[in-house]
Protein backbone atom coordinates (compact mmCIF):
# COMPACT_ATOMS: atom_id res chain seq x y z
CA UNK A 1 0.00 0.00 0.00
CA UNK A 2 1.21 3.45 -0.80
CA UNK A 3 0.88 5.04 2.56
CA UNK A 4 2.41 8.31 1.55
CA UNK A 5 0.70 8.78 -1.77
CA UNK A 6 0.49 12.47 -2.64
CA UNK A 7 -2.59 14.22 -1.41
CA UNK A 8 -5.32 14.32 -3.98
CA UNK A 9 -7.36 16.93 -2.21
CA UNK A 10 -6.88 20.66 -2.10
CA UNK A 11 -4.20 22.14 0.03
CA UNK A 12 -5.47 24.61 2.59
CA UNK A 13 -4.47 27.54 0.46
CA UNK A 14 -6.93 26.52 -2.25
CA UNK A 15 -9.55 27.06 0.38
CA UNK A 16 -13.05 26.52 -0.79
CA UNK A 17 -12.47 24.44 -3.90
CA UNK A 18 -14.57 21.33 -3.38
CA UNK A 19 -12.76 18.10 -3.98
CA UNK A 20 -12.16 14.77 -2.30
CA UNK A 21 -9.86 14.81 0.67
CA UNK A 22 -6.31 13.49 0.75
CA UNK A 23 -5.70 9.78 0.67
CA UNK A 24 -5.86 8.54 4.19
CA UNK A 25 -3.24 6.73 6.13
CA UNK A 26 -4.12 3.08 6.17
CA UNK A 27 -3.02 2.51 9.76
CA UNK A 28 -5.68 4.94 10.90
CA UNK A 29 -8.40 2.87 9.35
CA UNK A 30 -10.52 0.02 10.53
CA UNK A 31 -12.39 -2.54 8.52
CA UNK A 32 -16.10 -1.93 8.19
CA UNK A 33 -16.64 -5.62 8.83
CA UNK A 34 -16.61 -6.27 11.73
CA UNK A 35 -16.02 -2.90 13.44
CA UNK A 36 -18.78 -0.75 11.96
CA UNK A 37 -21.25 -3.49 11.10
CA UNK A 38 -21.09 -4.57 14.73
CA UNK A 39 -21.86 -1.09 16.08
CA UNK A 40 -24.71 -0.71 13.62
CA UNK A 41 -26.12 -4.08 14.53
CA UNK A 42 -26.04 -3.36 18.23
CA UNK A 43 -27.63 0.07 17.91
CA UNK A 44 -30.36 -1.30 15.64
CA UNK A 45 -31.03 -3.98 18.23
CA UNK A 46 -31.12 -1.53 21.12
CA UNK A 47 -33.42 0.79 19.23
CA UNK A 48 -35.80 -1.98 18.17
CA UNK A 49 -36.08 -3.12 21.76
CA UNK A 50 -36.56 0.44 22.99
CA UNK A 51 -39.35 1.13 20.56
CA UNK A 52 -41.11 -2.16 21.15
CA UNK A 53 -40.91 -1.51 24.89
CA UNK A 54 -42.24 2.00 24.38
CA UNK A 55 -45.06 0.65 22.22
CA UNK A 56 -45.99 -1.88 24.88
CA UNK A 57 -45.95 0.71 27.64
CA UNK A 58 -47.57 3.74 26.06
CA UNK A 59 -50.54 3.71 23.75
CA UNK A 60 -50.83 6.08 20.83
CA UNK A 61 -53.73 8.47 21.40
CA UNK A 62 -57.03 7.93 19.67
CA UNK A 63 -59.65 10.51 20.54
CA UNK A 64 -63.27 10.69 19.44
CA UNK A 65 -64.14 10.52 15.81
CA UNK A 66 -63.45 13.75 13.95
CA UNK A 67 -66.34 16.14 14.06
CA UNK A 68 -65.89 19.20 11.87
CA UNK A 69 -68.81 20.87 13.64
CA UNK A 70 -67.12 21.43 16.98
CA UNK A 71 -63.73 22.97 17.32
CA UNK A 72 -61.73 21.90 20.36
CA UNK A 73 -60.20 24.70 22.36
CA UNK A 74 -57.23 24.97 22.07
CA UNK A 75 -56.77 23.28 18.73
CA UNK A 76 -53.16 22.64 18.04
CA UNK A 77 -51.02 21.43 15.16
CA UNK A 78 -48.64 18.45 15.66
CA UNK A 79 -45.88 19.30 18.12
CA UNK A 80 -43.18 19.84 15.49
CA UNK A 81 -45.29 22.62 13.96
CA UNK A 82 -46.23 24.25 17.24
CA UNK A 83 -43.25 26.57 16.87
CA UNK A 84 -44.88 27.98 13.75
CA UNK A 85 -48.26 28.09 15.44
CA UNK A 86 -46.64 30.06 18.24
CA UNK A 87 -45.13 32.50 15.74
CA UNK A 88 -48.58 32.86 14.23
CA UNK A 89 -49.78 34.50 17.43
CA UNK A 90 -47.28 37.28 17.07
CA UNK A 91 -47.34 38.32 13.44
CA UNK A 92 -49.12 38.27 10.13
CA UNK A 93 -50.16 34.71 9.21
CA UNK A 94 -48.46 34.84 5.83
CA UNK A 95 -45.23 35.72 7.56
CA UNK A 96 -45.40 33.02 10.22
CA UNK A 97 -46.95 30.29 8.13
CA UNK A 98 -45.15 30.64 4.83
CA UNK A 99 -42.47 33.29 4.53
CA UNK A 100 -40.49 32.61 7.72
CA UNK A 101 -40.28 28.82 7.21
CA UNK A 102 -39.41 29.20 3.53
CA UNK A 103 -36.75 31.80 4.10
CA UNK A 104 -35.43 29.79 7.02
CA UNK A 105 -35.06 26.63 4.95
CA UNK A 106 -33.28 28.54 2.21
CA UNK A 107 -30.87 30.06 4.70
CA UNK A 108 -30.34 26.65 6.33
CA UNK A 109 -29.53 25.11 2.97
CA UNK A 110 -27.14 27.96 2.28
CA UNK A 111 -25.09 27.43 5.45
CA UNK A 112 -22.21 25.67 3.65
CA UNK A 113 -22.02 28.55 1.19
CA UNK A 114 -21.64 31.17 3.91
CA UNK A 115 -19.05 29.18 5.77
CA UNK A 116 -16.73 27.81 3.13
CA UNK A 117 -13.51 27.36 5.06
CA UNK A 118 -12.34 23.99 6.30
CA UNK A 119 -11.91 25.34 9.79
CA UNK A 120 -13.12 22.92 12.44
CA UNK A 121 -14.26 20.37 9.94
CA UNK A 122 -15.05 16.83 11.03
CA UNK A 123 -14.53 17.29 14.76
CA UNK A 124 -16.94 18.22 17.48
CA UNK A 125 -16.71 21.96 18.17
CA UNK A 126 -12.99 22.01 17.67
CA UNK A 127 -12.42 25.67 16.82
CA UNK A 128 -11.09 27.89 19.60
CA UNK A 129 -14.26 29.88 20.29
CA UNK A 130 -16.78 27.19 19.42
CA UNK A 131 -18.15 26.54 22.88
CA UNK A 132 -18.52 30.17 23.98
CA UNK A 133 -20.38 30.94 20.77
CA UNK A 134 -22.63 27.93 21.21
CA UNK A 135 -23.47 28.83 24.78
CA UNK A 136 -23.99 32.53 24.18
CA UNK A 137 -26.04 31.89 21.05
CA UNK A 138 -28.22 29.33 22.74
CA UNK A 139 -28.85 31.41 25.83
CA UNK A 140 -29.55 34.61 23.93
CA UNK A 141 -31.87 32.73 21.57
CA UNK A 142 -33.80 31.07 24.38
CA UNK A 143 -34.02 34.02 26.73
CA UNK A 144 -34.67 36.52 23.96
CA UNK A 145 -37.47 34.48 22.44
CA UNK A 146 -39.09 33.92 25.81
CA UNK A 147 -38.79 37.59 26.64
CA UNK A 148 -40.53 38.53 23.41
CA UNK A 149 -43.26 35.92 23.91
CA UNK A 150 -43.88 37.06 27.47
CA UNK A 151 -43.86 40.71 26.53
CA UNK A 152 -46.22 40.23 23.64
CA UNK A 153 -48.63 38.23 25.77
CA UNK A 154 -48.93 41.15 28.15
CA UNK A 155 -47.46 39.17 31.04
CA UNK A 156 -45.10 41.95 32.02
CA UNK A 157 -48.12 43.77 33.37
CA UNK A 158 -48.82 40.93 35.76
CA UNK A 159 -45.20 41.00 36.81
CA UNK A 160 -45.35 44.75 37.28
CA UNK A 161 -48.42 44.48 39.46
CA UNK A 162 -47.41 41.44 41.46
CA UNK A 163 -43.91 42.47 42.21
CA UNK A 164 -44.64 45.91 43.50
CA UNK A 165 -42.86 46.29 46.78
CA UNK A 166 -45.09 46.34 49.82
CA UNK A 167 -43.61 47.36 53.15
CA UNK A 168 -46.47 45.93 55.20
CA UNK A 169 -45.98 42.43 54.01
CA UNK A 170 -42.40 42.38 55.13
CA UNK A 171 -43.25 39.55 57.50
CA UNK A 172 -43.93 37.46 54.48
CA UNK A 173 -41.08 36.41 52.39
CA UNK A 174 -40.83 37.29 49.58
CA UNK A 175 -42.42 40.67 50.29
CA UNK A 176 -44.77 40.56 47.38
CA UNK A 177 -48.38 41.36 47.16
CA UNK A 178 -50.44 38.70 45.58
CA UNK A 179 -54.04 39.43 46.41
CA UNK A 180 -54.20 43.12 46.90
CA UNK A 181 -52.80 45.05 44.00
CA UNK A 182 -50.83 48.07 45.09
CA UNK A 183 -50.55 49.52 41.69
CA UNK A 184 -52.43 49.02 38.46
CA UNK A 185 -50.76 49.12 35.08
CA UNK A 186 -51.05 52.82 34.24
CA UNK A 187 -53.61 53.46 31.56
CA UNK A 188 -51.42 56.00 29.84
CA UNK A 189 -49.04 53.18 29.06
CA UNK A 190 -51.62 50.89 27.54
CA UNK A 191 -50.05 51.19 24.13
CA UNK A 192 -47.03 49.38 25.57
CA UNK A 193 -48.89 46.26 26.69
CA UNK A 194 -48.11 44.31 23.54
CA UNK A 195 -47.12 44.87 19.97
CA UNK A 196 -50.76 44.68 18.96
CA UNK A 197 -51.56 47.48 21.43
CA UNK A 198 -49.56 49.82 19.24
CA UNK A 199 -52.35 49.44 16.73
CA UNK A 200 -55.32 49.43 19.07
CA UNK A 201 -54.28 51.86 21.80
CA UNK A 202 -52.88 54.66 19.74
CA UNK A 203 -55.30 57.03 18.08
CA UNK A 204 -54.15 56.56 14.51
CA UNK A 205 -55.63 59.03 12.05
CA UNK A 206 -58.33 57.23 10.09
CA UNK A 207 -56.69 57.91 6.75
CA UNK A 208 -53.70 55.82 7.72
CA UNK A 209 -55.84 52.75 8.10
CA UNK A 210 -57.19 52.86 4.61
CA UNK A 211 -54.49 54.12 2.32
CA UNK A 212 -55.68 53.32 -1.18
CA UNK A 213 -53.01 51.58 -3.21
CA UNK A 214 -55.19 51.40 -6.27
CA UNK A 215 -55.35 48.59 -8.72
CA UNK A 216 -51.81 48.60 -9.98
CA UNK A 217 -50.22 46.58 -7.22
CA UNK A 218 -52.29 43.44 -7.26
CA UNK A 219 -52.67 42.03 -10.74
CA UNK A 220 -54.92 39.15 -9.81
CA UNK A 221 -56.50 39.56 -13.22
CA UNK A 222 -53.38 37.91 -14.63
CA UNK A 223 -54.37 34.75 -12.77
CA UNK A 224 -57.85 34.89 -14.21
CA UNK A 225 -59.33 36.17 -10.95
CA UNK A 226 -61.28 39.39 -10.48
CA UNK A 227 -59.06 42.39 -10.35
CA UNK A 228 -58.56 43.53 -6.80
CA UNK A 229 -57.82 46.92 -5.47
CA UNK A 230 -56.24 47.10 -2.08
CA UNK A 231 -56.26 49.43 0.78
CA UNK A 232 -53.26 49.57 2.96
CA UNK A 233 -53.79 49.50 6.70
CA UNK A 234 -50.63 51.19 7.83
CA UNK A 235 -50.87 50.59 11.61
CA UNK A 236 -51.69 46.92 11.03
CA UNK A 237 -48.76 46.66 8.66
CA UNK A 238 -46.43 48.12 11.26
CA UNK A 239 -47.63 45.71 13.92
CA UNK A 240 -47.99 42.52 11.92
CA UNK A 241 -45.15 42.84 9.50
CA UNK A 242 -42.69 45.66 9.95
CA UNK A 243 -41.93 45.08 13.62
CA UNK A 244 -41.71 41.27 13.45
CA UNK A 245 -39.53 41.30 10.33
CA UNK A 246 -37.27 43.93 11.80
CA UNK A 247 -36.88 41.96 15.00
CA UNK A 248 -36.29 38.64 13.27
CA UNK A 249 -33.67 40.13 10.98
CA UNK A 250 -32.33 42.81 13.25
CA UNK A 251 -31.79 40.96 16.51
CA UNK A 252 -29.56 38.24 14.98
CA UNK A 253 -27.55 40.93 13.20
CA UNK A 254 -27.28 42.84 16.45
CA UNK A 255 -26.08 39.72 18.21
CA UNK A 256 -23.46 39.19 15.52
CA UNK A 257 -22.28 42.77 15.81
CA UNK A 258 -22.00 42.61 19.57
CA UNK A 259 -20.20 39.26 19.42
CA UNK A 260 -17.83 40.69 16.87
CA UNK A 261 -17.09 43.82 18.87
CA UNK A 262 -16.51 41.74 21.99
CA UNK A 263 -14.15 39.43 20.12
CA UNK A 264 -16.41 36.47 20.78
CA UNK A 265 -16.91 35.70 17.10
CA UNK A 266 -14.11 36.25 14.65
CA UNK A 267 -14.28 33.70 11.86
CA UNK A 268 -17.23 32.66 9.75
CA UNK A 269 -17.43 29.39 11.62
CA UNK A 270 -17.84 31.39 14.84
CA UNK A 271 -20.72 33.37 13.39
CA UNK A 272 -22.29 30.20 12.03
CA UNK A 273 -22.16 28.52 15.43
CA UNK A 274 -23.53 31.65 17.09
CA UNK A 275 -26.44 31.92 14.65
CA UNK A 276 -27.23 28.22 14.50
CA UNK A 277 -27.23 27.93 18.29
CA UNK A 278 -29.33 31.06 18.54
CA UNK A 279 -31.84 29.56 16.14
CA UNK A 280 -31.81 26.32 18.12
CA UNK A 281 -32.58 28.13 21.38
CA UNK A 282 -35.30 30.16 19.76
CA UNK A 283 -36.80 27.12 18.03
CA UNK A 284 -36.89 25.17 21.27
CA UNK A 285 -38.40 28.11 23.14
CA UNK A 286 -41.14 28.51 20.52
CA UNK A 287 -41.86 24.77 20.50
CA UNK A 288 -42.00 24.63 24.30
CA UNK A 289 -44.22 27.69 24.51
CA UNK A 290 -46.57 26.30 21.89
CA UNK A 291 -46.64 22.83 23.42
CA UNK A 292 -46.75 23.35 27.16
CA UNK A 293 -47.64 26.97 27.81
CA UNK A 294 -50.62 27.60 25.56
CA UNK A 295 -53.98 26.76 27.01
CA UNK A 296 -57.53 27.61 26.19
CA UNK A 297 -57.81 30.34 23.59
CA UNK A 298 -54.04 29.94 23.14
CA UNK A 299 -53.56 31.99 26.27
CA UNK A 300 -50.08 31.95 27.77
CA UNK A 301 -50.31 29.93 31.00
CA UNK A 302 -48.15 27.85 33.28
CA UNK A 303 -47.96 24.23 32.12
CA UNK A 304 -49.90 23.06 35.17
CA UNK A 305 -52.71 25.45 34.33
CA UNK A 306 -53.05 24.16 30.80
CA UNK A 307 -55.98 21.77 30.56
CA UNK A 308 -56.41 19.32 27.72
CA UNK A 309 -58.58 20.57 24.91
CA UNK A 310 -62.31 20.59 25.44
CA UNK A 311 -64.65 20.63 22.57
CA UNK B 1 3.03 -38.61 34.18
CA UNK B 2 2.34 -35.55 32.23
CA UNK B 3 -0.40 -36.27 29.90
CA UNK B 4 -2.45 -33.56 28.40
CA UNK B 5 -5.90 -34.78 27.91
CA UNK B 6 -7.21 -33.77 24.58
CA UNK B 7 -10.86 -32.96 24.43
CA UNK B 8 -12.99 -35.72 23.06
CA UNK B 9 -15.03 -34.16 20.33
CA UNK B 10 -15.14 -30.55 19.23
CA UNK B 11 -17.30 -28.11 21.26
CA UNK B 12 -21.02 -28.22 20.60
CA UNK B 13 -21.11 -24.67 19.26
CA UNK B 14 -18.54 -25.55 16.62
CA UNK B 15 -20.45 -28.58 15.54
CA UNK B 16 -23.67 -26.61 15.33
CA UNK B 17 -21.94 -23.96 13.28
CA UNK B 18 -20.60 -26.55 10.89
CA UNK B 19 -23.96 -28.20 10.64
CA UNK B 20 -25.73 -24.96 9.70
CA UNK B 21 -23.10 -23.55 7.42
CA UNK B 22 -21.59 -26.52 5.66
CA UNK B 23 -24.50 -27.65 3.60
CA UNK B 24 -25.61 -26.96 0.09
CA UNK B 25 -28.56 -24.77 0.99
CA UNK B 26 -26.60 -22.31 3.14
CA UNK B 27 -23.72 -22.29 0.72
CA UNK B 28 -26.07 -21.48 -2.11
CA UNK B 29 -27.07 -18.30 -0.27
CA UNK B 30 -23.78 -17.27 1.25
CA UNK B 31 -20.92 -18.70 -0.70
CA UNK B 32 -18.09 -18.04 1.72
CA UNK B 33 -17.50 -18.98 5.31
CA UNK B 34 -17.11 -16.41 8.07
CA UNK B 35 -14.80 -13.74 6.69
CA UNK B 36 -11.84 -13.81 9.03
CA UNK B 37 -9.06 -12.36 6.97
CA UNK B 38 -9.01 -8.62 6.22
CA UNK B 39 -9.27 -9.36 2.53
CA UNK B 40 -12.34 -11.50 2.96
CA UNK B 41 -13.89 -8.98 5.35
CA UNK B 42 -13.55 -6.26 2.74
CA UNK B 43 -15.01 -8.56 0.13
CA UNK B 44 -17.89 -9.37 2.45
CA UNK B 45 -18.80 -5.70 2.60
CA UNK B 46 -18.15 -4.91 -1.04
CA UNK B 47 -20.06 -7.84 -2.51
CA UNK B 48 -23.09 -7.90 -0.25
CA UNK B 49 -26.03 -5.97 -1.60
CA UNK B 50 -27.06 -4.68 1.84
CA UNK B 51 -23.59 -3.84 3.05
CA UNK B 52 -22.12 -2.35 -0.08
CA UNK B 53 -23.41 1.11 0.74
CA UNK B 54 -20.51 1.13 3.17
CA UNK B 55 -16.93 1.64 2.21
CA UNK B 56 -14.72 -1.33 3.03
CA UNK B 57 -12.53 0.63 5.38
CA UNK B 58 -13.34 3.52 7.61
CA UNK B 59 -11.37 5.96 9.68
CA UNK B 60 -11.11 4.90 13.30
CA UNK B 61 -12.62 8.10 14.72
CA UNK B 62 -15.82 7.47 12.76
CA UNK B 63 -16.47 4.16 14.45
CA UNK B 64 -16.57 5.92 17.81
CA UNK B 65 -20.17 6.26 18.89
CA UNK B 66 -19.55 9.76 20.15
CA UNK B 67 -18.64 11.04 16.71
CA UNK B 68 -22.04 10.49 15.08
CA UNK B 69 -24.10 9.00 17.91
CA UNK B 70 -25.37 6.84 15.02
CA UNK B 71 -28.01 9.50 14.45
CA UNK B 72 -28.11 9.38 10.65
CA UNK B 73 -28.07 5.62 10.74
CA UNK B 74 -30.86 5.61 13.32
CA UNK B 75 -32.95 7.94 11.19
CA UNK B 76 -32.58 5.49 8.33
CA UNK B 77 -33.27 2.58 10.63
CA UNK B 78 -36.46 4.26 11.84
CA UNK B 79 -37.45 4.87 8.23
CA UNK B 80 -37.13 1.14 7.59
CA UNK B 81 -39.04 0.29 10.76
CA UNK B 82 -41.78 2.71 9.75
CA UNK B 83 -42.01 1.11 6.33
CA UNK B 84 -42.45 -2.35 7.83
CA UNK B 85 -45.02 -1.37 10.47
CA UNK B 86 -46.68 0.93 7.93
CA UNK B 87 -47.20 -1.88 5.44
CA UNK B 88 -48.77 -3.97 8.20
CA UNK B 89 -51.08 -1.10 9.13
CA UNK B 90 -52.16 -0.74 5.50
CA UNK B 91 -53.70 -4.21 5.64
CA UNK B 92 -56.31 -2.95 8.07
CA UNK B 93 -56.90 0.62 7.04
CA UNK B 94 -59.24 2.00 4.42
CA UNK B 95 -58.77 5.72 3.71
CA UNK B 96 -62.39 6.73 3.64
CA UNK B 97 -64.06 9.19 5.95
CA UNK B 98 -66.70 6.59 6.79
CA UNK B 99 -64.30 3.80 7.61
CA UNK B 100 -60.99 5.26 8.71
CA UNK B 101 -61.86 5.86 12.36
CA UNK B 102 -63.70 2.57 12.65
CA UNK B 103 -60.69 0.78 11.19
CA UNK B 104 -58.45 2.36 13.77
CA UNK B 105 -60.69 1.19 16.58
CA UNK B 106 -60.90 -2.28 15.11
CA UNK B 107 -57.15 -2.32 14.71
CA UNK B 108 -56.71 -1.56 18.37
CA UNK B 109 -59.27 -3.96 19.73
CA UNK B 110 -59.83 -6.80 17.24
CA UNK B 111 -56.53 -7.23 15.46
CA UNK B 112 -53.95 -9.34 17.22
CA UNK B 113 -50.91 -7.13 17.96
CA UNK B 114 -52.78 -4.30 16.23
CA UNK B 115 -52.25 -1.88 19.08
CA UNK B 116 -48.58 -2.81 19.27
CA UNK B 117 -48.19 -2.19 15.55
CA UNK B 118 -49.92 1.16 15.68
CA UNK B 119 -47.95 2.26 18.75
CA UNK B 120 -44.65 1.24 17.22
CA UNK B 121 -45.45 3.14 14.05
CA UNK B 122 -46.50 6.23 15.97
CA UNK B 123 -43.53 6.36 18.33
CA UNK B 124 -41.08 5.62 15.55
CA UNK B 125 -42.55 8.51 13.55
CA UNK B 126 -42.03 10.92 16.45
CA UNK B 127 -38.63 9.36 17.03
CA UNK B 128 -37.59 9.96 13.46
CA UNK B 129 -38.41 13.66 13.58
CA UNK B 130 -36.23 13.90 16.69
CA UNK B 131 -33.31 11.83 15.38
CA UNK B 132 -33.26 13.72 12.08
CA UNK B 133 -33.15 17.06 13.90
CA UNK B 134 -30.42 15.77 16.19
CA UNK B 135 -28.51 14.36 13.22
CA UNK B 136 -28.60 17.80 11.66
CA UNK B 137 -27.26 19.27 14.88
CA UNK B 138 -24.42 16.76 15.02
CA UNK B 139 -23.54 17.43 11.37
CA UNK B 140 -23.54 21.14 12.06
CA UNK B 141 -21.47 21.06 15.23
CA UNK B 142 -18.90 18.69 13.75
CA UNK B 143 -18.54 21.10 10.84
CA UNK B 144 -19.38 18.28 8.43
CA UNK B 145 -21.26 20.50 5.98
CA UNK B 146 -18.08 22.15 4.76
CA UNK B 147 -16.69 21.62 1.27
CA UNK B 148 -16.96 19.18 -0.44
CA UNK B 149 -20.14 18.23 1.43
CA UNK B 150 -22.26 21.30 0.66
CA UNK B 151 -24.58 19.39 -1.61
CA UNK B 152 -25.13 16.61 0.88
CA UNK B 153 -26.16 19.19 3.44
CA UNK B 154 -28.77 20.46 0.99
CA UNK B 155 -29.96 16.91 0.34
CA UNK B 156 -30.21 16.65 4.11
CA UNK B 157 -32.38 19.77 4.35
CA UNK B 158 -34.70 18.23 1.75
CA UNK B 159 -34.80 15.03 3.81
CA UNK B 160 -35.70 17.05 6.89
CA UNK B 161 -38.63 18.62 5.06
CA UNK B 162 -39.71 15.23 3.72
CA UNK B 163 -39.56 13.74 7.20
CA UNK B 164 -41.81 16.49 8.56
CA UNK B 165 -44.22 16.09 5.65
CA UNK B 166 -44.34 12.33 6.11
CA UNK B 167 -45.18 12.79 9.74
CA UNK B 168 -47.72 15.50 9.00
CA UNK B 169 -49.56 13.51 6.31
CA UNK B 170 -49.71 10.49 8.61
CA UNK B 171 -51.21 12.58 11.39
CA UNK B 172 -54.55 12.92 9.58
CA UNK B 173 -55.12 9.24 8.90
CA UNK B 174 -56.71 8.11 12.22
CA UNK B 175 -59.48 10.63 11.51
CA UNK B 176 -60.03 11.44 15.15
CA UNK B 177 -60.46 14.89 16.65
CA UNK B 178 -56.75 15.31 17.21
CA UNK B 179 -55.98 14.40 13.60
CA UNK B 180 -58.70 16.49 12.07
CA UNK B 181 -57.98 19.69 13.96
CA UNK B 182 -54.22 19.40 13.78
CA UNK B 183 -54.42 19.16 10.01
CA UNK B 184 -57.02 21.92 9.86
CA UNK B 185 -54.81 24.25 11.88
CA UNK B 186 -51.73 23.21 9.89
CA UNK B 187 -53.25 23.70 6.47
CA UNK B 188 -54.91 26.95 7.52
CA UNK B 189 -51.43 28.23 8.24
CA UNK B 190 -50.56 27.65 4.60
CA UNK B 191 -53.87 29.08 3.49
CA UNK B 192 -53.25 32.33 5.30
CA UNK B 193 -50.70 33.54 2.79
CA UNK B 194 -52.55 36.29 0.93
CA UNK B 195 -50.91 35.66 -2.42
CA UNK B 196 -50.96 31.94 -3.16
CA UNK B 197 -52.20 30.61 0.16
CA UNK B 198 -55.73 29.79 -0.84
CA UNK B 199 -54.65 28.07 -4.01
CA UNK B 200 -52.03 26.04 -2.14
CA UNK B 201 -54.44 25.06 0.57
CA UNK B 202 -57.03 24.05 -1.99
CA UNK B 203 -54.53 21.88 -3.80
CA UNK B 204 -53.31 20.30 -0.57
CA UNK B 205 -56.65 19.34 0.87
CA UNK B 206 -58.60 19.09 -2.35
CA UNK B 207 -61.33 21.45 -1.28
CA UNK B 208 -62.13 24.21 1.11
CA UNK B 209 -62.05 22.10 4.22
CA UNK B 210 -60.51 18.88 5.42
CA UNK B 211 -62.67 16.02 4.16
CA UNK B 212 -62.58 12.91 2.00
CA UNK B 213 -60.44 14.57 -0.66
CA UNK B 214 -57.89 15.64 1.89
CA UNK B 215 -57.85 12.17 3.42
CA UNK B 216 -57.16 10.38 0.16
CA UNK B 217 -54.50 12.91 -0.81
CA UNK B 218 -52.73 12.67 2.50
CA UNK B 219 -53.00 8.89 2.45
CA UNK B 220 -51.55 8.52 -1.02
CA UNK B 221 -48.73 10.89 -0.27
CA UNK B 222 -48.09 9.22 3.05
CA UNK B 223 -47.90 5.64 1.85
CA UNK B 224 -46.48 6.03 -1.66
CA UNK B 225 -45.47 9.48 -2.80
CA UNK B 226 -43.37 10.83 0.03
CA UNK B 227 -41.67 7.54 1.02
CA UNK B 228 -40.62 7.06 -2.59
CA UNK B 229 -39.18 10.55 -2.84
CA UNK B 230 -37.53 10.18 0.56
CA UNK B 231 -35.99 6.86 -0.48
CA UNK B 232 -34.55 8.46 -3.60
CA UNK B 233 -33.08 11.33 -1.63
CA UNK B 234 -31.67 8.93 0.95
CA UNK B 235 -30.00 6.93 -1.81
CA UNK B 236 -28.42 10.14 -3.08
CA UNK B 237 -27.48 11.14 0.48
CA UNK B 238 -25.68 7.85 1.15
CA UNK B 239 -24.06 7.78 -2.26
CA UNK B 240 -22.75 11.29 -1.74
CA UNK B 241 -21.22 10.34 1.60
CA UNK B 242 -19.09 7.78 -0.27
CA UNK B 243 -18.35 10.16 -3.13
CA UNK B 244 -17.28 12.89 -0.74
CA UNK B 245 -14.71 10.55 0.76
CA UNK B 246 -16.59 9.19 3.74
CA UNK B 247 -17.43 11.22 6.79
CA UNK B 248 -15.77 14.56 7.32
CA UNK B 249 -12.42 14.65 9.05
CA UNK B 250 -10.06 17.48 9.93
CA UNK B 251 -7.88 18.31 6.96
C1 LIG C 1 -34.19 11.19 6.71
C2 LIG C 1 -33.22 11.89 7.10
C3 LIG C 1 -31.74 11.54 7.08
C4 LIG C 1 -31.10 10.31 7.03
C5 LIG C 1 -31.74 8.94 6.99
C6 LIG C 1 -29.68 10.59 7.04
C7 LIG C 1 -28.70 9.61 7.06
C8 LIG C 1 -27.34 9.86 7.18
C9 LIG C 1 -26.34 8.89 7.52
C10 LIG C 1 -26.60 7.41 7.78
C11 LIG C 1 -25.14 9.53 7.56
C12 LIG C 1 -23.81 8.90 7.95
C13 LIG C 1 -23.25 9.48 9.22
C14 LIG C 1 -24.15 9.56 10.40
O1 LIG C 1 -24.83 8.57 10.71
O2 LIG C 1 -24.18 10.61 11.04
C15 LIG C 1 -25.38 10.91 7.20
C16 LIG C 1 -24.42 11.89 7.08
C17 LIG C 1 -24.67 13.21 6.73
N1 LIG C 1 -25.90 13.83 6.76
FE1 LIG C 1 -27.67 12.88 6.89
N2 LIG C 1 -29.47 11.96 7.08
C18 LIG C 1 -30.70 12.56 7.13
C19 LIG C 1 -30.95 13.91 7.23
C20 LIG C 1 -29.97 14.89 7.15
C21 LIG C 1 -30.18 16.29 7.42
C22 LIG C 1 -31.49 16.91 7.88
C23 LIG C 1 -28.97 16.91 7.20
C24 LIG C 1 -28.61 18.38 7.30
C25 LIG C 1 -29.36 19.36 7.08
C26 LIG C 1 -28.02 15.90 6.79
C27 LIG C 1 -26.71 16.12 6.43
C28 LIG C 1 -25.73 15.15 6.42
C29 LIG C 1 -24.33 15.39 6.10
C30 LIG C 1 -23.71 16.73 5.66
C31 LIG C 1 -23.66 14.17 6.30
C32 LIG C 1 -22.17 13.90 6.18
C33 LIG C 1 -21.63 13.96 7.59
C34 LIG C 1 -20.14 13.79 7.69
O3 LIG C 1 -19.46 13.78 6.67
O4 LIG C 1 -19.67 13.65 8.84
N3 LIG C 1 -28.65 14.68 6.80
N4 LIG C 1 -26.75 11.10 6.98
Amino acid sequence: MVADAPARGPSRSRGAVPSARPRRQREEELLVWPDLVFVEFISALVFTLTFVALAILINAPLQDRANPANTPNPSKAPWYFLNLQELLLHMHPALAGVIVPTVFLIILGAVPFFDTSNEGQGQWLSTPRAWPNLIVGFIVGTVGTWALIIYNSGKHIVVFERFTFDADSFDNFPPLIVDERLREWPESLNWLTSVRALQTDIAWPGELETIPLGETFVRTDLLGLPRGSIQWNFPAWIVEQAIPVNLMVGLPILLCLVAWRLGLAKTRRDFMILMFSGWLGSYLALTMAGTYFRGEGLELLWPWEVRPAES
Amino acid sequence: MATTERPQGRPLADRLYDFTVNNRVWRSIIRTGYPNTPRNQMLAVATNVFLHLHPTRIHRTHVKITHTYCLGGLSFFLFLGLTITGVLLMFYYVPSVERAYQDMQALQTDVRFGMLMRNTHRWMAHGMVITVLMHMMRVFYTGAYKPPREFNWIVGVVLLVLTLLLSFTGYLLPWDELAFWAITVGTNMIGSDPVLGEVNQFVMIGGFEVGQNALIRFYTLHVVGLPLIAAIFMAVHFWRIRRDGGLARPL
